[in-house]
């Protein structure tokens, strides 16, 4: 295991009255590939949105590098830069191009310039088989061809760490491939990675360690082998054995 | 028919002796109309983008005091200026600040004292507009951009405004139109557009109803311009509905083929783009962490 990144202790949030976080605490270490799976409502999405404080966490904190990022005038544009998310709706910028979409982050907030932002931009649209499609507007291409690009905007910017947030759950199924290979070749390259998802294989055979959360705590975690193969919690038990089904 | 030759013929007479004063009048009018939308859309803008700063309770007591101030003026000001006729404003603006500085300050020229008051008077409009547009933008989008580390002020410029500005683009052209007809109002400071000519010379003859057909005219020609130049804007902005596939490689790549970095192909490695690649892999950490 490599070095801590993210440390994430006692992490609670409440909508109102509703408590979706309990008592979170959770690492992410570098070169990690972790899935978190759960059943919808189990607080997975919220703990990712967390992450990167496009949540408010009710109470606790949580560590990047040491440095609690849960406080009162932290450089959260800063931090956000360092940490790469992937949504479930993309959210590609719709009035910039493929390209333009991988450029501007860079050149707005990592002051790179534009020459070396676009050599840079189309290394990782070359490498997510996007290349081709640089002038076209989100419109114009499919899901999981924005999904790709969305994908290479995040990485374009070299984060340490890629959040993804149900990257595949808004795709046609013959889509979701696509995606999957992609997210599995950075796997396989060392880019430290926390997924949110419903894809029980890429779990199982991607990640080097899986968190099953069940109404807003976690409830098992462990290496792939350890959870999918020999699960300790009852409730573990029955949300794979849903899935099996499936 | 009698009647319509004879109004033509009136018309036609008018045209002739007073061309040089209507065109004055429409130039006037334009000038006026396009200077104080512009204007107008930029108090609108700055108002929008004012009153759609978010605050957190987390952040500090002084920004959140500092906005809600910000948002209650903005809010007096766009219902203040809404809410009365632009003629009264004119009046209030105009022949106020003479009256309430005992006659030490006054407008020096009528066509500042216009453009101010149909200015500000758009920019009541254009900021609820503004807002709207804002609003209206998926906070998807909003995310996406944060995620990336863009500031408020960054994801506003680049991202949330060139979209609200297009979809508002229909609200901007709807006031420069009604600025163009309105601003017949400002007669009431006496500043000379279209209208006010027409006041002008039907007083010195009695063709009163021809030279209101040719205003008819001449107001409609420009409004049907502007609806005409707004639509090519709209057009413009939202670009072609195609685009090029660029060939990258000698290979054509299709949609879900993923291209391996170091595997490339004989005709790769031959080529610039390959070794370009490659170097450009080595300095950006493919194999980063190295498990």
């Amino acid at each position: 295991m490599g070095e801590m990144i993210l440390q994430v202790n006692h992490l609670s949030k409440s909508f109102g009255t509703h408590e979706v976080l309990r008592d979170i605490d959770f690492t992410v270490s570098k070169g990690d590939v972790t899935s978190i799976i759960g059943a919808s409502g189990s607080g997975k999405s919220t703990l990712l949105r967390c992450i990167n404080l496009l949540e408010n966490p009710t109470s606790g904190e949580i560590l990047y590098h040491g440095e609690n990022v849960v406080r009162r005038g932290f450089n959260a544009p800063a931090y956000r830069s360092r940490v790469g998310m992937v949504f479930q709706s993309f959210n590609l910028f719709s009035n910039m191009t493929v390209l333009e979409n991988c450029i501007v982050g860079q050149v707005k907030v990592l002051k790179r310039n534009r020459e070396e932002a676009r050599r840079h931009a189309m290394f990782y649209l070359e490498k997510v088989g996007m290349a081709p499609y640089i002038n076209a507007k989100p419109r114009q291409i499919s899901g999981g061809q924005k999904q790709r690009v969305a994908i290479a905007r995040a990485l374009a910017m070299d984060p340490e760490v890629l959040l993804f947030d149900e990257p595949t759950s808004a795709l046609d199924p013959e889509m979701v491939g696509e995606v999957l290979a992609v997210m599995q070749s950075l796997a396989q390259e060392g880019m430290t990675m926390l997924v949110v998802t419903h894809e029980m294989a890429f779990a199982r055979d991607i990640s080097t360690r899986v968190v099953y959360m069940n109404e807003g705590i976690i409830c098992e975690e462990g290496t792939p082998a350890e959870v999918f193969g020999d699960p300790k919690k009852q409730e573990t038990r029955d949300f794979l054995a849903r899935f099996r089904k499936a | 028919m009698d009647k319509l030759i004879e109004l033509g013929q009136d018309m036609v007479k008018l045209w002739s002796n007073y061309s040089g004063m209507y065109l004055d009048g429409v130039k006037n009018t334009l000038i006026l109309a396009l200077v104080a939308t512009v204007i107008g859309c930029i108090i609108g803008l700055v108002c929008g983008i004012l009153n759609t700063i978010p605050y957190s309770p987390n952040d500090s007591l002084f920004k959140r005091v500092v906005l809600k101030l910000i948002r209650g003026i903005v809010r007096v000001y766009v219902e203040v200026f809404r809410g009365t006729p632009m003629v009264l404003q004119a009046v209030f603006i105009f022949y106020g600040l003479p009256y309430f500085t005992d006659n030490t300050m006054r407008f020096s020229s009528v066509w500042a004292a216009a453009i101010l008051i149909v200015s500000i008077n758009t920019g009541a409009y254009m900021a609820e507009s503004v807002r709207g547009g804002i609003i209206s933008i998926d906070p998807g989008q909003t995310e996406g951009a944060k995620a990336i580390g863009m500031t408020h002020v960054q994801t506003m410029m680049n991202v949330i405004l060139p979209q609200a500005l297009r979809n508002i683009m229909p609200q901007i052209g709807n006031n420069f139109i009604i600025n163009v007809k309105d601003t017949s109002v400002m007669f009431i400071i006496s500043f000379t557009e279209f209208f006010a000519f027409h006041r002008y010379i039907t007083g010195v003859n009695n063709m009163y109803f021809p030279s209101a057909a040719i205003e008819m005219i001449g107001y409609l020609t420009m409004t049907l311009i502007a609806s005409f130049v707004l639509r090519w804007v709209e057009k413009w902005m939202d670009g072609s509905d195609s685009y090029e596939l660029v060939q990258v490689d000698q290979l054509t790549m299709t949609a879900g083929t993923y291209s391996h970095p170091d595997r490339g192909t004989p005709f790769d490695e031959r080529s610039k783009e390959y070794r370009e690649r490659t170097r450009q892999g080595l300095k950006h950490g493919r194999n980063r962490g190295g498990r």
